[in-house]
């Protein structure tokens, strides 16, 4: 933790002066090869030279760490080691750049008022080993997955029965009506039955059977003590052509000084480091949506002012947001949006009312609701404390006392799950996903999950609020859901079940001489996260 | 015979307090992480941009189940007794392997790491340390003083940073980060050691420069000593020469403190290797237990920190067993001697 709390702002220094004092010698350009280039730095030219020729780079190199062996239930939990399964592993629908896609379904229709859905079943697909992709792989890998659960699974204890139709369809019934059924079953990995079927430890199932797809990449190597994986493209992909002949992830230091040096070809870019590369034409800055944020939540459960709908007006009248994005994420963040969808969200109704920072007013609201002076702990990690000190000073200029208690991320995270706190700060991401999170920030169901965008609500919504949020769980048609998602956004802009203090938009670096075929995914932050990033993709298949 | 019924019995005493406390630090091993808040699959907050699960509790329930941890704790705690008994360390809930397969991938790299870097500042140290004492309130001994006091003051992961801007970043001269060239297939086992060390000459670089000052500082506070002694004036009253008198005669004597130091000391290294190799991305045992804390992985501290214990007790054991050949005083009277 304390290497952690130096290293942060000590290293930031250190890497400023260094770049600054080494400026003529980091400085080059990808073609410029330093006196002692390597043998792995000459390669790189000449494959870039290749890139140019036939419009495809041979590799790129990212930035690595072991996130564990890339099939659909040995990844890690956190961290990317998903998404480089799912450079293998292919699921019926694929996260585009607006919405959701046909993959390994070309169609769907939602059936049963909303229970069922029928896939069409792409033809033509064959598994890494070559053996031919069919309906049963998709019957049974969202069977298996009920049954066991997928580090990252959306159906399981969901499913009440599969059946494969004529015409290569295949029918998925679900226990009950779920809007966010198609992104359950869409993002769910298809596996090739003839491998899975004869496991039954599914968590242990490691080596070279159980990371055969049908996705455009194929792990060619990995190491766990090295966080290192190397993939390559499998010629016989069905799909987009791959752009990317192989994508390596390598162990980085400081990911800033690897790309200077060549030796990675994508970075997260501090905003201090932001005028160095501002105006360099050799490369590109790319700032990524707003899906990772912070958020205050309210205990609502516990009896007290915090019930009251004036009080928490007062807080978002008090809170600069913007005071927030300038001090603590130096300008690389969106200030938090009342209607708690982030403004680059699909679903975001821009006109929704915003609280602008007015320290009159929230004192008037407070001294209307009977609440002129009052005292709240206020619970956050040690990352988070900077924050917390601002909030309290804003918030102290209209009476109320924050005592702030800070405690190891871990202890909070339990205390806010065992309802421990009466105002905390948590940060995650996910803000860009389905949502049905609205139904969980906004209620008090947060006990049914132990996953971020799950928690902390204890909002007491009022009746009208919590039908809304209830109808949206089960109306399947996207339009008048999206009607049900705007008003529900209005309606928390004016009951305040929570605060998002704001959203962070990192700064990606790249070379695009070297590769340019970067892009994001509607509801995710990272460009080297999604699939279509490596592949030829035209908005179409 | 009384005498060794006597030291029969202190030898059974000894053995059983080395059990106890071996039963000891595997209770606390087993019992801490328990304490600590939350458990291994609660999700709410991350380090900004990282990628957190969807956990429903039903999957929580699940994996509860599977790792056992439903059970009661008196039950948790009786099957980790048996699976330690068997040998059996376990299976790492975050990083779904087998504890024991996930040391056994990183020890080596930690232990090569701290050896050479014992060795180095051992040797460094010692070496400065008698250039010290030999020119003691000369120039050479007061420069050594300061600089090496203010080396020692330092934090590693610090040392750790300006070494990777200097020597890998501005100078070239070392790779930035990791224990080895990656898909380089075509490298031959002499390339290969090269490389390895190569990229541990930074990490072993920093580790020794952490330690040097408190080497040095023991080496020559303890020859100073013991010239001092009376032994030593008797040595020179009998005509020896001055290098026999310090290479034999205080040298030996000076280094129990140093020996001692240096095992004692190794269990201190676990922390500063933490740091370097989290600074170096170094494929180590300290990356895997500050991660294993981070992510609550129960079976996987457990593992390390019953690693790490039985090494330090290890450690004095062979410093016991060092010192008796040091001085052979030590261990047959059953005394102890200052040097």
């Amino acid at each position: 933790m304390i290497f952690k709390a130096l290293s942060k702002t000590g290293c930031l220094v250190l890497l400023s002066l260094v770049l600054l004092a080494l400026a003529p010698g980091c400085s080059r350009s990808p073609d410029q090869a330093p006196d002692q280039t390597t043998d792995q730095n000459r390669e790189q030219d000449q494959n870039q030279a290749t890139a140019s020729l036939e419009g495809r780079v041979e590799v790129i190199r990212l930035s690595g760490g072991d996130y564990g062996y890339p099939s659909p239930y040995a990844h890690y939990p956190r961290g990317p080691g998903g998404y480089k399964m799912c450079l293998i592993f292919d699921s019926l629908l694929e996260r585009g750049e607006k919405g959701l896609i046909p993959w390994l379904a070309e169609d769907w229709q939602v059936s049963d008022r909303g229970k069922a859905c029928i896939f069409t079943i792409r033809q033509g697909v064959v598994w890494h080993d070559g053996r031919p992709f069919t309906c049963e792989d998709v019957a049974f890998s969202l069977d298996y997955a009920a049954r066991h659960p997928m580090t990252w699974s959306y159906v399981f204890g969901a499913i009440q029965n599969i059946e494969i139709l004529p015409e290569n369809k295949v029918k998925v019934t679900l226990r009950e009506a779920d809007a966010t059924m198609l992104d359950l079953l869409g993002k769910t990995r298809i596996l090739p039955k003839h491998i899975w079927e004869k496991v039954d430890t599914p968590k242990t199932f490691t080596g070279p059977n159980a990371v055969i797809g049908t996705g455009p990449y194929r792990l060619t190597g990995y190491s766990r003590e090295h966080g290192t994986y190397r993939f390559e493209a499998f010629d016989r992909f069905w799909g987009p052509r791959p752009r990317v002949g192989r994508i390596e992830f390598l162990p980085v230091s400081e990911p800033i000084l690897a790309y200077e040096k060549g030796e990675i070809d994508l970075v997260r870019l501090s905003p201090d480091l932001l005028p160095r590369y501002e105006k360099n034409p050799d490369h590109r800055i790319v700032k990524s949506p707003g899906f990772w944020g912070y958020r205050l939540l309210f205990n609502m459960a516990e009896k007290g002012p915090l019930q009251t709908k004036a009080v928490r007006q007062a807080f978002a009248h008090a809170i600069d947001r913007e005071e927030l994005v300038a001090k603590i994420a130096r300008g690389a963040a969106i200030p938090g949006q009342a209607g708690i969808l982030p403004p680059d969200h699909i679903m975001a109704d821009p006109s929704v009312k915003e609280y602008k920072v007015n320290p009159q007013k929230a004192a008037r609201l407070l001294e209307s609701a009977g609440y002129p002076a009052l005292d709240f702990d206020l619970l956050c990690s040690g990352r988070e404390v900077r924050m917390a000190e601002i909030i309290k000073q804003r918030l102290g200029a209209v009476g109320v006392t924050l005592n702030i208690i800070s405690v190891d991320g871990k202890t909070r995270d339990s205390r806010v799950r065992n309802r421990r706190f009466t105002l905390a700060i948590i940060g995650h991401g996910g803000w860009g996903g389905d949502p049905n999170y609205l139904y969980a920030h906004c209620t008090n169901s947060f006990s049914s999950s132990t996953s971020p965008l799950a928690s902390g609500g204890t909002g007491t919504a009022s009746p009208a609020f919590a039908a809304l949020l209830k109808a949206q769980c089960l109306e399947t048609d996207p339009e008048k859901r999206r009607r049900l998602i705007y008003q529900i956004q209005h309606l928390a802009a004016e009951e305040v079940p929570e605060i998002p203090l704001y959203y962070t938009t990192a700064y990606n670096l790249f070379r695009p001489d070297k590769y340019d075929g970067w892009l994001f995914m509607f509801d995710h932050h990272s460009l080297e996260h999604s699939k279509l990033s490596y592949l030829d993709w035209k908005g179409e298949i | 015979m009384g005498r060794a019924v006597s030291q029969g019995q202190g030898r059974a005493g000894k053995t059983a307090s080395y059990l106890a406390t071996v039963w000891v630090i595997i209770t606390l091993n087993f019992l801490l992480p328990r304490l600590m808040p939350g458990d291994p699959f609660i999700f709410l907050s991350g380090e900004e941009g990282e990628d957190l699960p969807q956990i429903t509790e039903a999957q929580r329930a699940y994996y509860m189940d599977y790792f056992g941890f439903d059970a009661p704790l008196h039950v948790q705690y009786g099957r980790y007794l048996c699976r330690l008994a068997a040998g059996d360390l376990g299976q790492s809930v975050y990083y779904n392997a087998k504890v024991s397969a996930l040391l056994a991938d990183r020890l080596p790299w930690t232990l090569a790491m701290v050896l050479m870097a014992v060795f180095f500042s051992t040797l460094l140290g010692t070496l400065l340390g008698m250039i010290a004492a030999a020119r003691r309130h000369q120039w050479a001994d007061r420069a050594l003083f300061i600089g090496l006091i203010l080396v020692s003051e330092i934090p590693a992961f610090l040392i750790g940073l300006v070494l990777l801007f200097v020597f890998a970043a501005g100078l070239n001269l070392f790779p930035l980060s990791g224990g080895m060239t990656h898909f380089a297939d075509d490298m031959s086992w002499g390339q290969r050691a090269a490389d390895i060390c190569r990229h541990a000459a930074l990490p072993v670089a920093t580790l020794t420069l952490a330690r040097l000052g408190g080497i040095f500082l023991l080496a020559r506070n303890s020859l100073i000593t013991v010239m001092a002694r009376e032994y030593l004036v008797t040595a020179r009253a009998k005509g020896l020469s001055r290098a026999r008198i310090f290479f034999r005669h205080a040298l030996r004597n000076a280094m129990l403190p140093i020996v001692t130091r240096v095992f004692m000391g190794l269990g201190g290294l676990v922390g500063g290797a933490i740091l370097v190799e989290n600074v170096y991305n170094y494929p180590g045992l300290g990356k895997l237990m500050r991660e294993a804390v981070a992510h609550q992985d129960y079976p996987l501290i457990q593992g390390i920190f019953l690693l790490v214990t039985l090494a330090v007790l290890t450690a004095n054991f062979t410093a016991d067993l060092a010192m008796q050949r040091l001085d052979p005083r030590i261990g047959r009277a059953g005394m102890a001697v200052q040097p």
